[in-house]
């Protein structure tokens, strides 16, 4: 079940009266539009969720600024956004977990459930995945979204429909922590304090991290580390020549060895530093996806067993998610920080505040 | 283990100096007395009967350090080494003079964290026999503690039983990369160390083997220890695209693990490119100290990159395949020779020039 398009007919949406389905469209570079969106008809396992809370991710900005993402091109106008929770309007005739009315958060990747990958359960890497803003597959910036019943999780009471969308970004923190491990003997140490560097933290403090030090190069960004409980921070520079002396600091700031290291912003520098910083037989995981070839000390790092883990999205995540989410273990509202609603002027200047940086962390859109 | 300026005692045993062979400075190797350390409770003296030539020796031999492993002082070099026991210490139980043992040269501290958790061969207080300043074991006769000698079975040769410290890169090598009948294996570089791992990937069962070299004859011979399929390849970096793509047609199905036996820029990245999405890269071969790899798109397939430091137990193991034929080291014994200064001298220059001989030297007492 595809995503149709403006282009493409598709069964109506609009009946009994209702409102057309609208969605935010990337045209162009830098060009958003909230424009009319027709939902593929409602599959026999698939259910139509009205979206309430979607949040914008760095790729959503990265789409709008160069029309691309690694090798994923947008070469015709594609709906936004990814991270997304909502209330069920209708099920499917088989599906029989969920009702109309249910709070759900959305898993945004289908998968082709057949080829290998998938059978192993490493869906997450299936060639024919797609995802919610990921071209030339359509999001969910949009009034309402039809999608796989098994991909909609519902929501406990206690968690918002806000919180919901945050387990998409939460679900990349909870990903790494297991492939590498996290748990209450290992110390942590995270590069870069963004959205990412942060829920790698709130996950590594849920899978029971006793230390957990975070290293950015901005203040501001290492003060908001801080109060959502790093035990330890370090300013670091962007001058490579400084690698040694920051390993020299972290080791301090951490006051035990480095057993797991997130490389949460994906450069030459961040890599060198997590690879010598830490303990043999440890592991160094790459969450960032900052530069396509690097250039880092591996030898010296692989004559350690310090072994590097590559992290892609997240699989099986959403119930775990869920579950900090609702006993607390997790709080992501702090990392909401700007509030948009879903009209054209708001979702340009919501893309114009995530773009920006500075002090947002997470944009939200209440719809 | 003394050196030649320590004193100790005893080894003028029936009128017979223990002899070793010590590196003196850049390409100078001199057989000159060793005295032996007096044997502790625990400890077996075992009397050298075949050592092999490794390329870190080599390394040592010429350029008097390996990695941070600086040469400072004479240094008894070797450590691929097997032997008989002459004598055991008075706590020791499980051997007996006359046993013909294999060593493993590592002597780690037993007390760190690491060393607790199993990993002792990333103990930072680690003992190796020719790692400076320990001494190495190219010598008449050395002391070793009892529980790093592991006693041969009849059919296994003392030769052999050196083997098994090359033997055991490749099998701790695909112990950390989880070889199994369901992992199909490139391995980059068909050196020594290429080589065993192929060996040893075959005794863990994977169904399907190639290696990748830039030399002809090197692969020929990995061929005839059983490779499935042999691809030549060039030193220059534009070639990975291409190459990955000959790599991937002859393995015929993704390729589960990959193994870079050599350890620079192109083969690391062509090993990360070749690798199937969630796969993994085992980097053996420790040769540049910062790569340039594309290591990102890896990471975004989740191919891990597992590191491999020399080996943890893997004697018993070793043995075992070397005792049921499952894995058969002879052919990669090419060159003999004795234990005097003129074979000395010959051994390592014949080891030497490997890079354009694809030879396996051995010196025999």
């Amino acid at each position: 079940m595809g995503k149709e398009g403006m282009s493409q007919g598709g069964a109506e949406e609009i009946r009994d009266g209702e409102e057309e389905n609208m969605a935010a469209w990337l045209l162009g570079i830098n060009s958003l539009k909230i424009q009319p969106f027709k939902l593929p008809p409602l599959g026999p396992h698939d259910v139509r969720v009205r979206m309430k809370a979607v949040g914008i991710c760095g790729s959503d900005v990265h789409y709008l600024k160069t029309m691309r993402c690694a090798d994923f091109i947008v070469k015709e106008p594609m709906v936004i956004g990814h991270e997304c929770a909502g209330i069920i309007e209708e099920v499917g005739s088989e599906v029989k977990t969920l009702l109309p009315g249910d709070r759900v958060a959305l898993e945004p990747g289908i998968s082709c459930w057949r080829c290998n990958l998938c059978k192993e359960g490493r869906y997450n890497l299936c060639p024919e995945m797609k995802f919610f803003a990921t071209p030339p597959v359509h999001g969910s910036l949009a009034n309402q979204v039809v999608h796989p019943s098994d991909l909609c999780f519902k929501l406990p009471d206690n968690v918002s429909l806000e919180e919901g969308a945050m387990c998409e970004p939460l679900s990349v923190g909870v990903h790494a922590c297991r492939r590498a491990n996290v748990g209450p003997e290992t110390n942590v140490l995270v590069m870069g304090a963004g959205p990412i560097g942060l829920v790698t933290m709130l996950a590594a403090r849920a899978f029971g991290a006793p230390r957990i030090v975070v290293v950015d190069v901005d203040d501001h960004r290492l003060s908001v580390a801080k109060e959502l409980g790093a035990d330890g921070i370090a300013k670091v520079s962007t001058n490579i020549q400084d690698v040694a002396e920051e390993v020299v600091q972290i080791h301090k700031a951490m006051g035990a060895r480095v057993d797991v290291s997130f490389d949460c912003a994906g450069f030459n520098k961040t890599m060198s530093t997590a690879l010598n910083a830490t303990f043999p037989g440890g592991k160094v995981c790459l969450v960032g996806m900052g530069h396509s070839e690097m250039t880092v000390p591996l030898t010296p790092a692989a004559a350690r067993e310090v072994d590097v883990i590559g992290i892609f999205r997240y699989k099986n995540t959403w119930p775990l998610c869920l579950e900090f989410i609702r006993s607390g273990k997790i709080d992501v509202k702090p990392l909401i920080t700007h509030r948009f609603g879903f009209s054209q002027k708001e979702v340009e200047e919501a893309f114009e505040t995530s773009a920006r940086g500075g002090n947002a962390i997470k944009v939200m859109f209440n719809l | 283990m003394s050196g030649v300026t320590g004193g100790e005692d005893k080894e003028h045993r029936n009128g017979e100096e223990n002899m070793a062979a010590w590196l003196l400075g850049i390409k100078t190797l001199k057989i000159q007395p060793y005295h032996l350390p007096a044997l502790g409770p625990h400890d077996v003296k075992v009397q050298i009967k075949a050592l092999g030539i490794c390329g870190s020796d080599v390394h040592h031999f010429k350029t008097m350090r390996c990695a941070n492993f600086i040469v400072k002082k004479p240094m008894v070099i070797g450590h691929e080494c097997a032997g008989i026991i002459d004598e055991v210490g008075s706590h020791v139980k499980s051997l007996a003079v006359g046993d013909r043992v294999a060593l493993e040269p590592g002597i780690s501290c037993r007390q760190c964290d690491l060393c607790k958790n199993g990993r002792y061969n990333l103990c930072r207080e680690m003992k190796f026999f020719g790692s400076p300043p320990n001494n190495g074991s190219l010598a008449n006769k050395v002391v070793h503690p009892a529980y790093l000698c592991f006693k041969l079975p009849d059919n296994v040769s003392l030769e052999e039983g050196a083997m098994c410290e090359p033997l055991s890169v490749g099998i701790h090598a695909c112990r950390r990369a989880n070889i199994s009948p369901e992992t199909s294996v490139l391995i980059m570089g068909a050196g020594p160390i290429g080589l065993v791992t192929l060996l040893a990937a075959r005794a863990f069962g994977a169904p399907r083997v190639i290696i990748a070299d830039v030399d002809d004859c090197r692969l020929s011979i990995a061929k005839n220890l059983g490779a499935d399929e042999i691809i030549q390849v060039s030193t220059n970096i534009q070639d990975v695209g291409e190459e990955v793509v000959k790599i991937q047609n002859a393995m015929g199905s993704g390729i589960d693990v990959s193994f870079d036996c050599v350890g620079f820029d192109k083969t690391m990245s062509t090993a990360l490119n070749a690798t199937r999405s969630g796969g993994k890269v085992c980097l053996i071969g420790l040769a540049k100290s910062e790569m340039t790899a594309p290591l990102t798109p890896a990471a975004a397939r989740e191919v891990d990159v597992i590191g491999i430091f020399r080996y943890r137990n893997t004697w018993p193991l070793c043995i075992e395949f070397l005792k049921t034929g499952k894995i058969d080291v002879k052919p990669l014994i090419t060159h003999r020779f004795g234990f005097s200064q003129q074979e000395v001298e010959d051994a390592f220059e014949t080891s030497a020039r490997g890079v354009l001989w694809p030879e396996y030297p051995i010196a025999c007492h």
